[in-house]
């Protein structure tokens, strides 16, 4: 039943709103600094193409029962490749009818022989549900049907028994087929002997840690499939990136056709790019984006447009639900209007807000990612991006939420004062042009392959002939037989350990512990679970942490058992986690001078240790510090890769400021190389780390620690002699950033140059080499000597 | 090439637990001295198509062969096949294995099968020396499953039969032949047993139940192993070479079919003749597991019989409770609503028992006796006592959910039926 609410709206008068939106926010925007882009996406025609001649009647009949008579140019085109035997991966935007893709030459497939069986992966169970729905809803209209069955954690275990044996399509996702139907292939038997498809869908998710992951558990399906005489086809789906073809192909190990076209139609759209007001031209500083975002999401939903503001962290998901439901208080008798959705959840909350989303009783909701992807929660009218989320083509999606199926919509980008951020706010043409982002794997990565190989022998034992990966398997398999792992038996390795390999290994990250929230005010009662790396950020002792919008006041946390236990509060505050890490270089894969400036670039295997050692309390709405803890929490230690610059003793010695600012100039200047590095690897924020360290005399000796280096500790420590500045892969075993930061050091020396020098702020601020306050007073201007120096020709 | 010492940095390669020291050859230095091993096991090689494997045999006066009886098999199997009546049908099978995970990479590398001989039993022991003898192995044991078709086993439907069919499909040459029928012992035995033993593992059934009343077994498990250390025994024979420890694993393997077989003597023994079990016990838990086998076994008149007497001998608060929350609903699959009635108004003081009892209630009330106020009454308590249940945590959401839709929606049903509509004027105030 829609709320009643949502029935008056009709399409003409939410055009009108949009529009009547973006022109008010013009307005306002006196000097023109505030939207730096308005772009209006004209409604676009759909381009058909007939259903192909060779799809079965009774399926020709089904969907044109649920209204699909013909196809979209680019339907038709994949369809056809399929049938031709070949893998595509589809390349298309959200709401452009993907499914069909895959699903028509499928399905088509089933029917034609009903011993076909096909695997369906998507990254989440959520999206797996979301396919079931539309399945079941084709196979009721055919006259035999066909059996299709989600299988993931949540599946009865009575019910796994027929889906093994009757699902011609099994809908799943990577982490299912890597612990539970992998390991236990005998028991699919009758699907492995008759498997014909993998469809990969949202195949751009599968990028960093998770791509590379998923590639080696590819390796470990074909293997499997290849033991019982089925050769494997593929079908992915994807966003645009750049490189769709080349993921693919590095994904599945074979060659892959890139249908890139796009048939279907889609309405008018105007994106926003929204940076909030400069209000200290000498700081640098603008109006915190969160603030302003909580404020267009307020005027949208005092439009009457059903709105979802997407924030990039739980943390900012739950200040900006506090700071709406604030401002659309409603009579404690009502339902509450604005919700919050994100991981933490438990999943009948978020069916619950799902449907209230569909149903527009719930006008507004702010997520983290977790609704970026499939999800059926209807067409909302209006899309908040509270920060830039890291990607064009994540932003692209998230867009996507708004105008599914409706007339006009609009989607607003708040820039925070990120380098990221401003760089694309400034650059638009950046963003609107053709996609300049390649999705990145690394499959041999030493720490996943050794993991997933340990898999594969437990599948299957591991011949002497056999290959996985571009690695020596002969010797990796006897360095794991020694560690007791394998034993080999003439050409064969077989598994040696009680253990279940796949138990242990997440595809997601590096540990698959997840910490849960205890409220311990009344009756103990869980609220919620965090994984295991944000737990130590967000979970230490006198951490307010946010669940709903309430507030909880981390009383303990229990490392040995995984709990943190909690008291709900009510104050005026939020808590940021203060880290302190040190690199230590184990050795050296490549070095070389950097031009002819005292100074040296290399890449190479790391030791990063890392502890959060205190926080800071910042207010609510000004965002001040108010206070701080000092805090003991364990150290965290992994192997990485790294790429670095040395800055020499000559060079150092040259620059003309004092010790202080030459040491914040280097912190402004690794500040922005991250950012720098980011947009050129196309990766995560969070998968660079970095850090400052005096180069060590020796790689590898243990006096190659460095002092204890991160912002906030500048005060405690002497004067660098010749410091390493460090970016390194955030990932035990390193996830092949390294070497291409090594390649184009040039151009990442040269494009943080722009960006400092680029920027509006006299003396740095968070857009450049951090804030000022906090840098230093010449940090920007330092930061700008050093770059100058290393760009000399 | 990667330079050797990167792999000695990763966190994968580091083991999970000890190992013994590995030999320089790091492969097996039984080739050297193969008779160690069989002399040590009183082992000899066999040898199929596939290759060859161990076996040894051992014939055992303790337990003595029994023969299954009619009445008994009636309980234990839903179909009563003529062959299981056959005692030369009958074939016991327990494996070691390298691990309890199941999985495609768990192996059964020990596996002992025994049957009735000679007044004795004969038990069979295969073994492989390492991977490469499993198929050999496997053939040997589908041979032994073709020439018995009765399987008994102790958590066999759950553990050792799905690991040896995966065994079987791995290889993708012997297919698993399924046994005809298989009768696992578990399952019973939890029925009897759990409640007077609290665990039913077997080596507590043997020193409880079979060798009680000073009747000895005939073996002593005071030098047995203890079975977690069994793979980890069997990988350091495969790393070392050493035969030594595997000793006490064959030894535990046997004792395992040895008290199978004397369970299987035992239960069969035991449910051949009900009556006459029921009125030598002197453990009234044990007449309440042997009620609720035969009531769950569809013997409900039997059943009725035995929880009544254990009922009357007295059994302790929860127990008590659960017996008469079992004879309700036999007596009420029986249609005798009074004896029903009466047990599920014995049960309402309590706890979560009392919801399920007011429920009951209730449907009696409205479905049987017909008094649609008295339900409604009934209903309403169960709700409350929801609502306690709740509060105090006894009861977990989602069933609380379910419950609680179930009972509204009967009260609802019941309102319907015990106030006819009232026609009220639409200027009146709703009521509060």
């Amino acid at each position: 039943m829609p709320h009643p609410q949502a029935v008056l709206l009709e399409a003409g008068d939410c055009l009108a709103r949009v529009h009547d939106l973006v022109a008010q926010l013009a307005a306002r925007d006196a000097t023109g600094e505030v939207l730096t882009a308005v772009e209006h996406i004209p409604a676009r025609q759909a381009e058909w193409a007939p259903m192909p001649a060779w799809v079965r009647p009774e399926l020709v009949r089904a969907y044109c029962a649920k209204g699909i008579e013909r196809l979209y140019t680019h339907q038709a085109a994949a369809a056809e490749r399929v049938r031709a035997r070949r893998n595509v991966v589809v390349v298309t935007p959200t709401a452009s009818g993907k499914t069909i893709c895959y699903n028509l030459p499928v399905i088509n497939a089933v029917l034609e022989n009903p011993d076909t069986r096909a695997l369906y992966l998507f990254p989440t169970k959520a999206l797996a549900q979301d396919q079931l729905a539309e399945l079941d809803d084709l196979g009721r209209r055919l006259p035999d049907g066909f059996g299709v069955f989600t299988y993931d954690g949540d599946t009865p275990a009575d019910a796994r028994k027929s889906i093994r044996e009757l699902g011609h399509l099994v809908l799943t996702n990577p982490d299912m087929l890597h612990t539970g139907i992998l390991p236990h292939h005998t028991r699919w038997m009758r699907l492995f002997e008759n498997l014909r498809y993998i469809v990969l869908d949202e195949l751009h998710t599968y990028r960093g840690v998770f791509g590379s992951h998923l590639a080696n558990v590819l390796r470990r399906l074909r293997r499997i499939a290849r033991f019982y005489g089925s050769e494997l086809q593929f079908i992915c789906s994807s966003a645009t990136i750049a490189n769709p073809g080349e993921l693919a192909s590095r994904l599945i190990e074979a060659e892959v056709d890139v249908l890139d076209s796009n048939g279907a139609p889609a309405a008018e759209k105007f994106i926003i790019f929204y940076n909030p007001p400069i209000v200290n031209r000498y700081l640098g500083i603008r109006r915190s984006y969160i603030n302003e975002a909580s404020r267009v999401a307020q005027e949208l939903l005092k439009r009457k447009l059903q709105t979802i503001v997407f924030a990039n962290s739980r943390l900012h998901t739950e200040v900006l639900l506090t700071y709406l439901q604030r401002a659309h208080r409603q009579p404690p008798s009502q339902p509450e209007a604005i919700r919050g959705y994100r991981g933490g959840y438990l999943p009948s909350e978020r069916r619950e807000i799902e449907r209230g989303l569909r149903e527009g009783s719930i006008r507004g909701v702010v997520s983290t990612n977790a609704l970026e992807l499939g999800m059926d929660i209807g067409s909302l009218e209006a899309v908040v991006l509270a920060g830039y989320p890291g990607t064009i083509a994540s932003t692209w999606q998230r867009a996507g939420r708004a105008g599914r199926r409706s007339g006009s919509s609009c989607a607003v980008l708040v820039a925070s004062s990120a380098p990221l951020d401003q760089f694309i706010a400034k650059h638009p043409d950046y963003f609107f042009g053709r996609s300049p982002e390649h999705a990145f794997i690394q499959p041999d990565n030493l720490e996943i392959l050794v993991n997933h190989l340990k898999c594969a022998a437990f599948e299957l034992p591991l011949g002497v002939e056999e290959k996985f990966g571009e690695v020596d398997l002969p010797a990796l398999a006897e360095r794991l037989a020694e560690a007791g792992f394998l034993h080999r038996t003439g050409e064969h390795w077989h598994w040696t350990e009680e253990a279940y390999p796949a138990d242990t290994i997440s595809l997601r990250s590096v540990t698959s512990d997840n910490f849960v929230i205890i409220d311990i005010a009344g009756e103990p009662e869980v609220i919620g679970e965090v994984d295991f790396p944000s737990a130590l950020t967000i979970l230490h002792p006198h951490a307010i942490y946010l669940h709903q919008g309430q507030q909880y006041h981390v009383e303990r946390l229990d490392f040995a058992e995984h709990k943190a236990y909690v008291k709900r509060v009510e104050v005026d505050y939020f808590t940021n986690a203060i880290r302190y890490t040190q690199v230590r270089v184990l050795e050296v894969a490549e070095h070389a001078r950097v031009g002819p400036a005292p100074a040296a670039r290399a890449y190479g295997d790391v030791l990063v240790r890392s502890q959060v050692v205190g926080f800071k309390k910042i207010k609510f709405f000004t965002h001040e510090n108010v206070g701080a803890g000092k805090l003991e929490l364990p150290e965290n230690e992994m192997h990485t890769t790294a790429f670095w610059l040395t800055l020499e003793r000559p060079l150092v010695e040259s620059l003309p400021f004092p010790t202080s600012e030459k040491q914040n100039g280097m912190f402004g200047l690794l500040y922005a190389l991250g950012s720098v590095a980011t947009l050129l690897l196309m990766c995560d924020r969070g998968d660079l780390g970095t850090a400052i360290g005096e180069r060590p005399p020796l790689s590898g000796t243990e006096a190659g620690w460095a002092v204890p280096l991160e912002e906030g500790a500048t005060e405690q420590q002497g004067e660098f002699f010749e410091p390493n500045l460090y970016l390194y892969d955030a990932y035990p075993g390193g996830i092949g950033f390294s070497e291409p930061l090594y390649c184009r050091q040039d151009l990442l020396v040269r494009r943080t140059r722009e960006l400092i020098a680029g920027c509006a702020c006299e003396r740095g601020c968070p857009s450049c080499v951090g804030p000022a306050g906090e840098k230093g007073e010449q940090a920007k201007k330092a930061a700008l000597t050093i770059l100058d120096e290393l760009c000399r020709e | 090439m990667l330079p050797p010492d990167r792999f000695a940095r990763l966190a994968a390669l580091r083991p999970a637990r000890k190992h013994e020291p590995v030999a320089p050859e790091s492969t097996r230095e039984s080739a050297a001295e193969p008779d160690a091993l069989l002399g040590l096991l009183g082992a000899r090689v066999k040898r199929n198509r596939y290759g060859e494997h161990l076996e040894v045999r051992q014939w055992f006066s303790r337990p003595e062969a029994c023969a299954p009886s009619a009445p008994a098999l009636d309980l234990l199997l839903r179909e009563k096949p003529e062959h299981a009546l056959d005692p030369t049908e009958w074939l016991f099978l327990d494996t070691e294995t390298t691990g309890l995970a199941g999985g495609t990479g768990t192996y059964a590398f020990l596996v002992g099968l025994a049957w009735w001989e000679a007044g004795g039993l004969e038990v069979e022991q295969l073994f492989m020396r390492d991977h490469g003898e499993e198929h050999s192995l496997l053939l040997e044991l589908s041979r032994r499953m073709g020439e018995r078709r009765v399987l008994v086993t102790f958590n066999g439907k759950s553990f050792d039969w799905p690991l040896l069919e995966t065994r079987f499909r791995m290889t993708r040459a012997i297919p698993p032949r399924l046994p005809r029928t298989h009768l696992d012992l578990l399952h019973p035995a939890r029925q009897l047993w759990r409640l007077r033993l609290g665990s039913v593992r077997l080596r507590e059934l043997e020193r409880h139940v079979l060798g009680r009343d000073g009747v000895s077994l005939g073996w002593s498990r005071q030098d047995d192993i203890d079975s977690a250390l069994i793979p980890q025994i069997y990988f350091d024979y495969l790393h070392s070479g050493r035969p030594e420890s595997l000793v006490a694993v064959f030894r535990h393997n046997q004792m395992d079919l040895r008290g199978l077989a004397a369970l299987a003597g035992r239960i069969l023994a035991l449910l051949g003749e009900p009556e006459a079990f029921a009125r030598a016990t002197a453990d009234v838990l044990e007449l309440y597991g042997l009620s609720r086998l035969l009531g769950r076994s569809g013997n409900a008149r039997e059943a009725r019989r035995l929880y009544e007497r254990a009922l009357q001998a007295g059994l302790p608060g929860e127990v008590d409770r659960a017996a008469r929350r079992e004879l309700a609903v036999l007596a009420k699959r029986e249609r005798d609503y009074a004896r029903a009635t009466s047990l599920w108004e014995d049960l309402i003081s309590g706890s979560n028992d009392g919801l399920e009892a007011y429920e009951q209630l209730a449907i009696y009330h409205e479905h049987h006796a017909r008094q649609p106020t008295r339900a409604a009454e009934f209903t309403r308590r169960a709700l409350a006592a929801l609502g306690r249940a709740r509060r105090a945590g006894l009861i977990e959401p989602a069933r609380c959910r379910s419950f609680q839709a179930r009972l509204e929606h009967r009260l609802a049903r019941l309102a319907r039926i015990t106030q006819p509509p009232k026609h009220r004027s639409l200027l009146e105030p709703p009521p509060p």
